[in-house]
């Protein structure tokens, strides 16, 4: 097991915003986290990832108990994730932004910096090809000098998620990656993400576009209201009656809304 | 022609515009990580008073004062970063001003050791210090036509200038590198910086205790030019003026608060002929700069125009380098 969430508990006040979760994903495969909005998706990351602490439960990663890291620490560790709502940093180029990346696997600090020893320049030099090895990877070659903030959406994206494989992570999460993509940006995305399984990478993977979950996920887990609901390949999650009762439910709540 | 063109007024200026270079420096450090901090003026003073009051009476070497100084300033510098490092933008400004004012009212009220409001008169000045070494050497700043006082300010200011180019080709080389690249992410986005595996702690303080060793620096060169400091010269009006030159500068490149802090200190110099009105057009200009520009006078855009304006010059193009603006 690359990851183990074991009875994950988060509570906002009084707010249950994940409830007694647990999950398992096996290394090299693609997993999905599914369920209507507000179900608890993104604060599973965020616990994942030790941006909020966890109320109650545990999470082991590769072995380890990573309660309580930092989240600094948990990349480092192997962990390394997008934003549902994308946090680039929008003032650098696209080379920069996957250059930070690479931060927690390289390590010249101010003095080499300043005095360039042979070693940061060797360090340097590396971290570049990398970001470019890695935009190249996601399809972004072309424009390395943009600024990220000048990049087009779906691009942004991609550029996240390059920025992220830039900490050479064990477990990739992807916090809805196909959002606001249009079909053929949503079929490259398929063929990019199939391509990081291919690596050896695991995938965490959030998302709404349900074909896009079906073909690619070989395992899915339901959250609906901070529960879990189900867990399954997607053919076992198609055919669950809580399920779509979830998903219709939620449908017709939006109606009203 | 030599000693007119080094008139003790203009070079003494000159040493003005390099202290408050790196001082500018100091606020352009910390603001580089995203850290708005009004402390520079309170480091400024803790250098100062210390080294002032080593040379004095313990006799130690200027050098060694300065270093103390800045390492002391550098010190409390991480005391006061580490506790602060929630604090985000007017916040931080706000309890980095209230240390400075800590800082001011213990030279006024230990008057035991800092001699209160009256301030530290005697200072050993750097400038004399270099010009009786060299004439135990057997120099005579004569056979250069100069006299003592024009060479005592100029040996300071060239001392300064290449302290000065020093410092921004330090700072430049930091800014395009790995942790240069830690400062702009944190600043940016600090929790998409952490996510991505920056230890912003760690970076935060970096920063922060660069600014202090930056003022406190700053403030030991300043006892040792001035020769006299008292607790009025580290105030708040101190701690705005530094800001100023950044924030009137830009805080993006580093030219900015260089060229805020030449322009800032020449400016009232300069119209020094209109005395009443001279710090209201000062005042006036730095309210139309924040209306019309506020991310200061020179900014990223500006360095690139700059920059291809050389390169068409030149008639070479560059590929895409490894020194790019942020
Ligand atoms: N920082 C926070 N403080 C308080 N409540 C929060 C916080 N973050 C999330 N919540 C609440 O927790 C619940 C789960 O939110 P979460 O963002 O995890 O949902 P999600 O499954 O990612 O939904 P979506 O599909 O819309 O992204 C929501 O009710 C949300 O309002
Ligand atoms: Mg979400």
């Amino acid at each position: 097991m690359v990851l183990e969430v074991k009875k994950a508990c988060k509570n906002f006040g009084g707010l249950a915003a994940v409830s007694d979760v647990s999950f398992s994903i096996r290394k090299g495969e693609i997993f999905g986290l599914i369920g209507p909005n507000g179900a608890g998706k993104t604060t599973m990351f965020n616990l994942i990832t030790s941006m909020f602490p966890l109320t109650t439960g545990e999470i082991v990663f590769q072995g380890d108990n990573i309660n309580g890291l930092k989240p600094n620490k948990i990349t480092e560790k192997g962990i390394c994730r997008t934003f549902q709502n994308i946090r680039l940093f929008p003032l650098m180029s696209a080379e920069e932004n996957v250059m930070v990346g690479v931060h927690s696997r390289s390590k010249s600090g101010v003095l080499s910096s300043v005095f360039r020893t042979k070693s940061q320049r060797k360090e340097e030099a590396a971290i570049r090809k990398r970001a470019k090895e890695l935009l190249e990877f996601v399809g972004l070659d072309d424009f390395a000098d943009i600024t990220a903030e000048n990049l087009a959406y779906g691009q942004q994206r991609r550029l996240e998620i390059a920025r992220a494989m830039a900490s050479d992570p064990q477990l990739l999460l992807l916090d809805e990656p196909a959002a606001g993509m249009n079909e053929t940006e949503t079929s490259e995305l398929f063929q990019l993400i199939k391509k990081i399984q291919t690596l050896g990478i695991t995938v965490l993977l959030i998302e709404h576009d349900m074909p896009l979950v079906m073909n690619l996920c070989d395992r899915i887990a339901v959250l609906n209201f901070g529960k879990k609901i189900a867990e399954g390949t997607p053919e076992e999650i198609q055919n669950n009656p809580a399920v779509i009762e979830a998903y219709l439910g939620s449908e017709e709540e939006e109606e009203y809304a | 022609m030599l000693a007119e063109l080094f008139n003790p007024y203009y070079l003494q200026i000159g040493c003005f515009i390099l202290i408050n270079i790196i001082l500018a420096l100091s606020v352009y450090v910390p603001l580089s990580t995203g850290q708005l901090s009004l402390a520079s003026a309170g480091f400024m003073g803790l250098g100062a008073y210390t080294s002032a009051l080593l040379t004095i009476h313990f006799d130690l070497p200027i050098l060694v004062g300065i270093i103390a100084g800045t390492l002391i300033a550098g010190l409390i510098g991480i005391l006061i970063g580490l506790p602060t490092l929630r604090l985000q933008g007017v916040y931080l400004a706000i309890v980095t001003l209230g240390f400075g004012e800590v800082i001011r009212v213990v030279f006024i009220n230990w008057e035991s050791l800092t001699n209160g409001s009256v301030g530290i008169s005697g200072i050993p000045h750097i400038g004399r210090e270099i010009l009786k070494t060299l004439k135990g050497f057997g120099f005579n700043p004569q056979s250069m036509g100069l006299q003592n006082n024009q060479f005592i300010f100029l040996s300071i200011f060239v001392l300064l200038l290449i302290i000065a180019i020093f410092l921004v080709w330090f700072f430049r080389r930091q800014h395009y590198s790995r942790v240069g690249r830690a400062y702009a992410a944190i600043k940016l986005d600090e929790k998409a910086a952490e996510s991505m595996g920056i230890n912003i702690t760690y970076y935060k303080v970096l920063a922060f205790t660069q600014g202090a060793l930056l003022a406190g620096f700053a403030g030991s060169i300043y006892a040792h030019v001035l020769a006299y400091i008292s607790p009025a010269d580290f105030s708040y009006h101190r701690a705005v003026d530094i800001l100023v030159f950044t924030v009137f500068g830009g805080s993006e490149v580093i030219w900015g608060p260089v060229f805020g802090a030449i322009f800032l200190t020449f400016l009232p110099e300069v119209l020094r002929f209109i005395s009443e009105y001279r710090y209201m057009i000062y005042g006036l200009m730095i309210i139309i700069l924040m209306a019309v520009r506020p991310q200061g006078l020179i900014d990223v855009n500006i360095i690139n125009w700059i920059k291809s304006k050389k390169r068409s010059k030149r008639g070479v193009t560059h590929g895409s380098g490894s020194e790019k603006s942020m």
